[in-house]
């Protein structure tokens, strides 16, 4: 009866593993749409998906070319659960530009004089729940003249 | 707010709500089976339908649990993307340097029924992405919305074509005389056939789509160098840096023939690139007077009109290659 029970245990914790993973993830592409994308407002969205599950502790990273003379927001959307994300700017040599720390807005608006190397870094804050979990984070770029 | 579930009913109950699905205590059989069901039901929506024909009445009825669960996952992870300028944003870049629309430059519409490999048909999608992106920004409507039916053919046999329905069509074609709106259009539709490709597993033809899409742009960018502007030559000789990216992602993915074919095909016009002189300098920071911060410095780019007349050949060379 108990090897019975042990079997079911681990059948039924394999079902929430696929079943969970795979559900985050197909829900990502319609809560980016719905929750981040219209936050990019009149910056014309690049069509790039950079999108992921994460959980608390994970860091997320982007690396792209910003053309001068364009203006840009860029958009770090996730979902609540994961709590509030900081992310930085840094130049092709590592240097920080922008860091989000303390500033409410969930994206940055700039422009770019010469067109640069930059990357983005994203982190999720770790949390003390008993059972963490994971959410969709988006990194979104949009740009205008 | 954090919920202990047992067996009780008022306990299960708690779990349908997005800040109860939380656990602590001993495990039961009976929890778990509970979990596991509460979890598929009450933790997130069923999977989204067509992601570019939602309507903002559907939008606003988003549910506050979508976009996420409980974990199983307890090792942090850094995740690494990489991208590459859209089609859109190079034809924007084409369009203010310069550059002069001109049909023949485009790939023949006619031969998109001719790709029989999934790797043709990728690359040749996100070719003649560039070519609806470009005839989009210089308001040639009827090549734009011809592009839009053959991207539709490619997406089909990529088994994404309800992403490019005929609804779709038939707004871009409402639309046709509305620059953003079809600017808005070709972005949503390509970001949602991006996304829907990714999550089938299907990365490599992403890869080869965007590929395709940085191949056109620098192939109709560079069609006319002995007239380009000086603007312009610093854009093409400014895609060094995209070609990294380009790199960079193809080489993210496990390698396949197609991928591996590409990154061969690249070289030639890695090789050109290769005289563009890049001089690095830190990046540097003002505000501007309307209050936006402008990221100036960053490296200073040059090409010779030879290196440029050499990425000219070699881009032509991969994009004939696949193309034709």
């Amino acid at each position: 009866m108990k090897a019975i029970q042990h079997i079911s245990l681990a059948a039924l914790a394999t079902i929430l593993a696929v079943g969970t993973s795979s559900e985050a993830s197909a829900q990502c592409r319609s809560f980016t749409k719905k929750r981040c994308l219209p936050k990019l407002e009149e910056y014309v969205q690049n069509d790039n998906y950079n999108t992921a599950v994460l959980i608390p502790g994970d860091e997320a990273e982007l690396s792209l070319t910003f053309f001068g003379g364009r203006a840009y927001r860029l958009l770090v959307c996730g979902h609540p659960v994961l709590g509030d994300l900081n992310f930085q700017i840094l130049d092709a040599r590592g240097n920080g530009i922008y860091d989000s720390t303390d500033k409410e807005a969930g994206h940055f608006d700039f422009r770019v004089a010469n067109t640069q190397q930059m990357t983005v870094r994203v982190q999720v804050p770790e949390s003390s729940a008993a059972l963490q979990h994971e959410g969709c984070v988006s990194i979104m770029v949009g740009s205008k003249s | 707010m954090q919920t202990e579930l047992g067996t009780k009913n008022s306990e299960f109950q708690a779990m349908h709500t997005p800040s109860s699905c939380r656990l602590s205590g001993a495990w039961s059989l009976g929890a778990l089976t509970l979990l596991s069901l509460a979890v598929i039901a009450g933790c997130g929506e069923s999977a989204p339908v067509d992601d570019a024909n939602s309507t903002p009445i559907q939008e606003a009825q988003t549910l506050p649990e979508e976009g996420m669960m409980p974990t199983t996952r307890t090792s942090a992870l850094k995740k690494i993307f990489h991208a590459v300028p859209s089609p859109i944003e190079t034809a924007l870049l084409l369009e203010a340097s310069g550059v002069i629309f001109s049909t023949t430059d485009l790939h023949d519409a006619s031969l998109a029924s001719g790709y029989q490999t999934t790797g043709l048909q990728a690359v040749n999608l996100g070719i003649y992405a560039g070519d609806l992106s470009y005839a989009t920004i210089f308001n040639r409507n009827q090549e734009a919305i011809q592009y839009l039916n053959v991207a539709r053919r490619l997406a089909d046999e990529l088994g994404v074509g309800d992403l490019i329905d005929g609804a779709l069509i038939e707004r871009a074609e409402n639309n046709r005389d509305v620059r953003d709106s079809l600017i808005h259009i070709v972005t949503s539709t390509f970001y949602a056939l991006n996304a829907r490709l990714k999550e089938n597993g299907m990365e490599d033809v992403s890869g080869l789509i965007a590929a395709g899409g940085w191949i056109e742009g620098v192939y109709l960018g560079t069609r006319n160098m002995k007239l380009a502007t000086d603007e312009l030559k610093i854009r093409i000789a400014e895609q060094k840096l995209t070609l990294g990216n380009l790199h960079s992602l193809l080489a993210s993915y496990p390698s396949t023939e197609d991928l591996a074919g590409m990154m061969a095909a690249l070289e030639p016009v890695e090789t050109a690139f290769a005289g563009v002189k890049i001089v690095d300098h830190a990046a540097d920071t003002r505000t501007a007077e309307d209050g936006l911060l402008v990221i100036s410095g960053g490296p200073e780019i040059t090409a010779s009109n030879e290196t440029l007349a050499a990425i000219a050949e070699a881009v032509a060379g991969v994009r004939n290659y696949y193309a034709n």
